[in-house]
């Protein structure tokens, strides 16, 4: 479970990246935060996986306060978290296989184990027949595609994906969020930052909108 | 943990390869700072050797007076046999004197032929114990000696010995004032291309934070990138050195005389290889962690 309690977030003097927002969500939610540009989505993504500190606030996650965690401890977070980034984050000159292999790296996870598992979550995904590519060579709903089997390879509890359909075609955009709502079925707490609201129409359980920091609605239709 | 050494092993070449330039760069200097220590530390083990013969071989011949009666020179010879330090005393006959000059000398043979008289004073050779070399009880003994009646003149090699020493010394003390400031050049060379290293690979770096990575799995490669850097510098040295060391003589030629003696180099004995290698690998490692732990903020 994620709770957070009264975050506040200022970058810069006078403006609030994040005001006052208190939000719950349960394990297994699929979750939607949407809101226009500016109005604190990767913000509050960011806090949740501790990129980025509040001003104020608390945060816990499975009941532990994740502010409190010292810097050399916050990866036993970070592993139980899959995170997909609005502009991939892919190491490129590494084929497809091995960034989708690191999060099995840094647990030590053995050589023939790692193979078998990135190449069902790649087979998930659809590209396990351009595993030895690098993606520089792949379209961009396949490196999309890449960061998505990267964040959910070592079967996290949460996923976090921030406007991971920004910039796909509408069609690819539902074949994304489709996965994620697969993923979701699994057992996983997704929760998605986006501004399409097709989309979020189409998907969304549980959907959370922000303006200028502050949650201005909750709708729930699950 | 063999799985995970094979993974830091392979990430690490992965990474000398993908930023092979700058790494020969910094191998490179490693490498001539690693040979100027090198250099003057088989010059400095050579002078050493020398001075070490020299000690061991030591000798004092006492010249006796052209008209001694045979029972002084008997009487000398004994005086000089007596003290603890002597392993041996033979005497030199004018005959064995003019006989071993003109097997040294076989260019001067007509001037010796030409000798109306043997100019060549009885001696007394004394070869002093290993042990006992240049100590304070035989120079006073030489002193002695020196005066008393019967010896015209003492010539003794502890000077030599001692110039060596003085030698050796001073190549030791320059080696490691030029290495020390050469290595640390490369300490401050492989800092920054371990930083540059680490710039290029921010985004990597960040992903494996993100996934998950503690901070010793996002660390070891760059040590284990600066060791490698400082290890394959040092070899490279040694090999070079060894070149060095046999091209030297060829390049002298035989112009020096004597001096080519002193010049010659030794090759560094096996303790010494280690410790350039350890050396290599230690300011390697130094300058990866002191740049890893300043720049990478995990």
């Amino acid at each position: 479970m994620i709770e957070l309690f009264h975050i506040w977030k200022q970058y810069q003097k006078p403006y609030w990246a994040l005001s006052d927002v208190t939000l719950q969500i349960k394990d297994g939610d699929f979750y939607f935060i949407t809101g226009p540009s500016g109005s604190g989505k990767t913000t509050l993504l960011k806090t949740t996986f501790r990129e980025i500190l509040p001003t104020e606030g608390q945060i816990l996650v499975n009941g532990v306060n994740i502010l409190k965690v010292p810097d050399n401890r916050i990866y036993t977070l970070r592993r139980t978290m899959g995170i997909v980034f609005q502009d991939f984050r892919l190491m490129f000159h590494k084929s497809v296989f091995e960034n989708v292999a690191v999060p099995l790296q840094v647990i030590g996870v053995g050589r023939k184990e790692i193979r078998r598992r990135v190449f069902n979550t790649l087979q998930k995904v659809n590209l396990h027949q351009k595993m030895w590519e690098l993606p520089g060579r792949l379209s961009y709903g396949e490196q999309q595609r890449v960061a998505i089997a990267r964040a959910v390879v070592n079967n996290p509890e949460i996923i976090l994906a921030d406007e991971p359909t920004g910039n796909l075609d509408p069609e690819l955009a539902f074949e994304i969020i489709t996965l994620f709502k697969e993923i979701n079925k699994q057992g996983a707490t997704v929760i998605i930052g986006s501004h399409d609201r097709e989309l979020i129409r189409h998907f969304g359980d549980n959907i959370l909108f922000l303006q200028k920091g502050k949650i201005v609605g909750k709708e729930a239709h699950r | 943990m063999i799985e995970k050494l094979k993974f830091f092993l392979n990430v690490t070449g992965n990474n000398l390869w993908q930023f092979r330039t700058r790494n020969l760069f910094s191998v490179t200097i490693i490498c001539l700072s690693f040979l100027t220590v090198g250099i003057f530390l088989s010059l400095s083990n050579n002078l050493k050797a020398t001075a070490r013969e020299l000690a061991t071989n030591m000798s004092i011949a006492f010249y006796l007076d052209a008209k001694a009666t045979p029972e002084t020179v008997e009487a000398i010879r004994q005086e000089i046999g007596r003290p603890a330090f002597v392993a041996s005393v033979k005497l030199v006959t004018p005959d064995e004197a003019l006989e071993r000059f003109r097997t040294s000398f076989p260019e001067l043979a007509d001037m010796a032929a030409g000798l109306k008289a043997n100019p060549f004073p009885p001696s007394l050779e004394l070869r002093v114990k290993a042990k006992a070399s240049a100590s304070k009880e035989v120079l006073a003994f030489v002193e002695g000696m020196k005066k008393r009646p019967g010896v015209v003149d003492v010539l003794f090699n502890q000077e030599w010995v001692e110039r060596m020493q003085g030698f050796s010394r001073l190549a030791g003390a320059v080696g490691a004032f030029l290495g020390g400031i050469l290595i640390l050049t490369s300490f401050f060379i492989i800092s920054n291309v371990v930083k540059l290293n680490v710039f290029a690979r921010k985004n990597e770096i960040e992903i494996l934070r993100f996934v998950g990575g503690t901070n010793l799995f996002i660390r070891i490669p760059f040590w284990l990138e600066g060791i490698t850097l400082g290890l394959l510098g040092s070899l490279l040295s040694l090999g070079l050195l060894f070149i060095v060391i046999n091209l030297f003589p060829v390049y002298l030629g035989t112009t020096l005389g004597a001096l080519q003696q002193l010049l010659r180099f030794r090759y560094p004995d096996l303790a010494q290889a280690l410790a350039l290698l350890g050396g290599g690998a230690a300011t390697g490692f130094i300058g990866s962690a002191t740049s890893v732990s300043k720049f990478l903020k995990v």
